[in-house]
């Protein structure tokens, strides 16, 4: 199985374009960092104070070609800059701690979701029509569009608030440390329920919507006739010969929708103040934490391109057809 | 919010088995809390969403809020609700000399670190002079007050100054003294992190830091540890209002400084025996016209006493309040904005007829202007006496929300007379850049006060200050009130400063150069469950907000003691 040549160079022009919107878009905007930091000082500075530290990280007045190549630089060495918000750490500090977060919260969700959203979708298209179908497909269609800020919320004031049945912030009880053990895992696990839950409606809903069509045309296939002439159990067909074929427009869906993912991600971590990527993103724009921000953008762009180059891949493994061809 | 108590015992009646179960793994997974033995004090100081070991005393922008006052004892606190009384601590006393040119403190003997070396007047030395070698850490400015510093023995301090100036220890309490055994080998100074801090304050040991909570242990070589029952600090990360409200329901804050709509029910109703919060009125927020605007039909609008005090007379104050702030702020009813904490300082003269102008009156504010010659034109909209537009926005920043209504309703009244005035909400950076360029029209800002209420006036309408200094938009420059500021900084009893100040309060009343509206809330709200000797109404010796603008908060932690 190998990509080939037309399909990787899309994905390095694509990569090409980003590194440079995200180099050309903060500097349009109005400021600079440094001014953002010397905001931060608040009215205690004195002006003699605000314009050391001007003079101190403000080597912002050097031509553009030249800041050019120094952010080419910085990316080629991993040194996307300091935070501004979060001074002296660096973007890149800054960023791994709450990758990780934003990772597992998303990978959990989509694990989540996927399972639920086909089997659920495998079902309604078997019985198409039936009351199973009548009831779930039409939930599909309002589970899509329920927008996550609207499920965080009722979850968090339900469950969190009301009935206090679950914490309501953060990604681990705060008084332990980390390490992998069964108590850590479990705080977790616990703190992760209600953000999973809230990402998950959405993707439910797509990927039941899509499996279910999918399905539907797979079924009409002849070997699916064949499988049950041969009289194999229904699970037997049900899986192996008709949810196995159609997946297929299932994982394109899941590649388009990864966008949909982030973004009800970040909505998601500032409800629970879950310490993602989504909450880091929010924070440095109140900041305008420039140097955060392109950072964050940069590392959003490049998850896109990878999970869609994983997608590519894995539907070499998944379709025989496309083993020689993609 | 949609639920009432009925829905949600009948929705937790059907899910009791998840309950229980949800409750079970709670506990197995369990939250062991701190040993008995020791009295931990859960406080919320700032907000973050992410916690950064930052305990630099002179990195305003990232220093955790906690390092003043608890890491880095003052020199001395004036208490601002007892008449700006000093508090001594680090130092016993100071004295001015004879001329006024140098003031001499006095340590106090046998103050320690936290590593158990002796606190001398070689680290208050070393300290100021840091700040005047890299200006980047004049927190304090010193380089424009101080000439020179001399420690003549260990427990004295002779600092000599640039100009004769009585209002020099206040600027010196935000001072954090530094260990020069520490401090001497950092490098760099303005990136250091500092987070194995050794200071002089009573918790100076940082046990436990993790990006979602950290917690400040007792000082094992507090000078003053007879008075400190508190062993730890314990401060979570809470990102916002909305997590705050959404933690209270736990009851594990003890000392919380936070914005919390409709109180008495949100938090008090929690746990009516324990919650409690004081609320008293802070800084006056005033509306402040550019009068070095480039517009010409605007300047000159501002520059006439008589637009000034139609611009008052079309405030809603009362709606401000209300609405806007929830009930929350003060109304400020008096030309001198006189914060209402400072009341031993009122002087009766400079109110009366001379608040005459402080109401809601918008047909009185078109006759003002009528008379004054500002004639309406076609559109409803005034000009100037001399025929010149008047169009200005009013800016504030975006995200404020409280206030940006607040300037809606002042905009509201402004129309209603005739005045073509508009709301513009930047970005924070870009409206503190241009309160400092000058390029703004208007603004509605709040000024600091510090322990009397000069250094608020001072800093916000003397010509040395004007434009300097977020707190001084105006660029107002009058020369009898510099007169009159010069002459508080060179007098040195407490009644002169009272006499001088009556005379300042009674200038600014008749001159009225910007336009008093509110006076915002301190922000401070306690649970007594664990601890007692919370500062309330019924006693209010102290501002009890535990932010890093106050430094009393330092005597309010010693007041506190656990509950038996």
């Amino acid at each position: 199985m190998r990509v080939s040549g037309r399909r990787l160079g899309v994905y390095a022009v694509a990569l090409a374009f980003a590194i440079v919107m995200n180099f050309i878009l903060p500097r349009l905007m109005p400021g600079t960092p440094v001014d953002a930091m010397v905001a931060q000082l608040g009215p205690r500075a004195t002006p003699a104070a605000v314009e050391a530290i001007k003079a101190r990280f403000g080597a912002v007045d050097q031509p553009v070609l030249l800041q050019f190549v120094d952010y080419m630089k910085g990316l080629a060495t991993f040194d996307l800059g300091v935070s501004v918000k979060y001074y002296p750490q660096t973007v890149v500090q800054v960023l791994s701690r709450s990758t990780i977060w934003t990772i597992f919260l998303v990978v959990t969700a989509i694990i989540f979701s996927l399972s639920v959203g086909v089997v659920l979708g495998a079902i309604s298209a078997w019985r198409r029509g039936g009351r199973f179908d009548t009831i779930i497909s039409p939930l599909a269609v309002v589970m899509i569009s329920v927008p996550p800020v609207i499920v965080g919320l009722t979850t968090l004031f339900m469950f969190g608030v009301s009935l206090r049945w679950l914490p309501v912030g953060y990604a681990y009880d705060p008084n332990l440390d980390p390490g992998l053990n069964f108590t850590f895992a479990g705080s977790v696990f616990i703190h992760a329920i209600m953000p999973v839950l809230t990402l998950s409606p959405f993707l439910i809903g797509e990927f039941q919507t899509t499996m279910r069509s999918s399905m539907i045309s797979v079924l009409g296939e002849d070997y699916v006739t064949m499988g049950r002439a041969k009289g194999l159990s229904h699970l037997s067909v049900m899986f192996g010969y008709g949810a196995r074929n159609a997946m297929l427009p299932v994982l394109t869906n899941l590649a388009l929708m990864l966008g949909a993912v982030f973004g009800g991600s970040i909505v998601t971590e500032i409800v629970f103040n879950y310490p993602g990527l989504g909450l880091t993103l929010y924070t440095a724009s109140i900041a305008r934490d420039y140097p955060v921000i392109q950072g964050q953008l940069l590392l959003m762009t490049l998850a896109t391109l990878g999970a869609n180059f994983l997608v590519d891949i894995i539907y070499g493994f998944i379709d025989p057809r496309l083993r020689d061809a993609v | 919010m949609g639920l009432d108590k009925s829905v949600i015992r009948s929705v937790s009646a059907r899910a009791a088995w998840a309950a229980a179960t949800a409750l079970t793994v709670v506990m197995t997974f369990g939250i062991s809390a701190a040993s008995a033995a020791e009295s931990v004090l859960t406080m919320h100081i700032e907000e973050q969403s992410s916690w950064v070991q930052n305990f630099n005393p002179f990195d305003l922008a990232g220093r955790r809020q906690s390092t003043m006052d608890f890491i880095y004892e003052p020199l001395v606190i004036f208490n601002a609700q007892d008449g700006g009384k000093p508090v001594w601590r680090l130092a016993t006393s100071y004295k001015f000399s004879d001329d006024m040119m140098s003031i001499t403190y006095e340590l106090r003997p046998g103050a320690k670190w936290s590593d158990g070396q002796p606190l001398t007047s070689a680290d208050v030395k070393y300290t100021i002079d840091l700040m005047l070698k890299n200006a980047a850490l004049d927190t304090v400015g010193v380089g424009e007050t101080v000439a020179s510093v001399e420690a003549p023995s260990p427990t004295e301090v002779t600092i000599k100054l640039k100009a004769v100036n009585s209002d020099f220890p206040e600027s010196l309490a935000d001072l954090a003294v530094v260990p020069q055994h520490v401090w001497k080998d950092v490098s760099d100074p303005v990136a250091f992190k500092n987070e194995k801090p050794i200071g002089s304050g009573p918790m100076t040991e940082v046990r436990r830091f993790t990006p979602q909570v950290y917690e400040q242990c007792r000082n094992p070589d507090y000078w003053d540890a007879a008075s400190l029952h508190v062993d730890c600090l314990r401060l979570p990360q809470i990102s916002g209002n909305d997590q705050m409200l959404a933690i209270l329901p736990e009851g594990n804050m003890d000392w919380i400084g936070s914005f919390i709509p409709e109180i008495d029910k949100t938090f008090v109703a929690l746990d009516a025996d324990h919650n409690g919060y004081w609320q008293p009125p802070a800084e006056t927020v005033a509306f402040q016209m550019n009068f070095k605007s480039k517009d010409e039909g605007n300047l000159e609008a501002y520059k006439d006493l008589n637009f000034r005090h139609a611009f008052s007379l079309a405030m809603d104050r009362k709606s401000m309040v209300d609405i806007a702030g929830f009930g929350y702020p003060v109304v400020n009813e008096h030309a001198s904005g006189l914060p209402p904490r400072f009341e031993g300082w009122r002087n009766k003269a400079a109110e009366g007829d001379k608040d005459a102008f402080m109401g809601f009156d918008t047909e009185k504010a078109s006759k003002i202007l009528d008379d004054a010659g500002y004639k309406k034109g076609s559109d409803g909209f005034r000009t100037t006496p001399s025929g010149k537009p008047i169009n200005f926005p009013i800016i504030v920043p975006n995200g404020w929300t409280d206030w940006i209504d607040a300037v809606q309703i002042a905009v509201e009244g402004l129309r209603a007379a005739g005045i073509n005035a508009s709301v513009t909400t930047p970005e924070y950076e870009q409206w503190r850049k241009q309160i400092l360029d000058g390029s703004f029209e208007v603004v509605m800002n709040s000024r600091a006060d510090g322990a009397t209420p000069f250094r608020g006036y001072y800093q916000s309408l003397s010509t040395a200050y004007a434009g300097r200094v977020t707190g001084a938009p105006s660029r107002y420059s009058n020369p009898k009130l510099d007169a009159l500021f010069d002459q508080y900084l060179k007098a040195t009893s407490d009644d002169d400063h009272k006499k001088i100040f009556n005379d300042i309060q009674l200038l600014v009343a008749e001159d009225f150069p910007v336009v008093p509206v509110f006076n915002g809330p301190t922000w401070y709200q306690f649970s007594s469950k664990r601890f007692t000797g919370w500062v309330t109404d019924k006693d209010p010796v102290m501002n009890p907000e535990d932010h890093d603008n106050n430094r009393m908060r330092l005597m309010h932690l010693l007041r506190l003691k656990p509950v038996q």
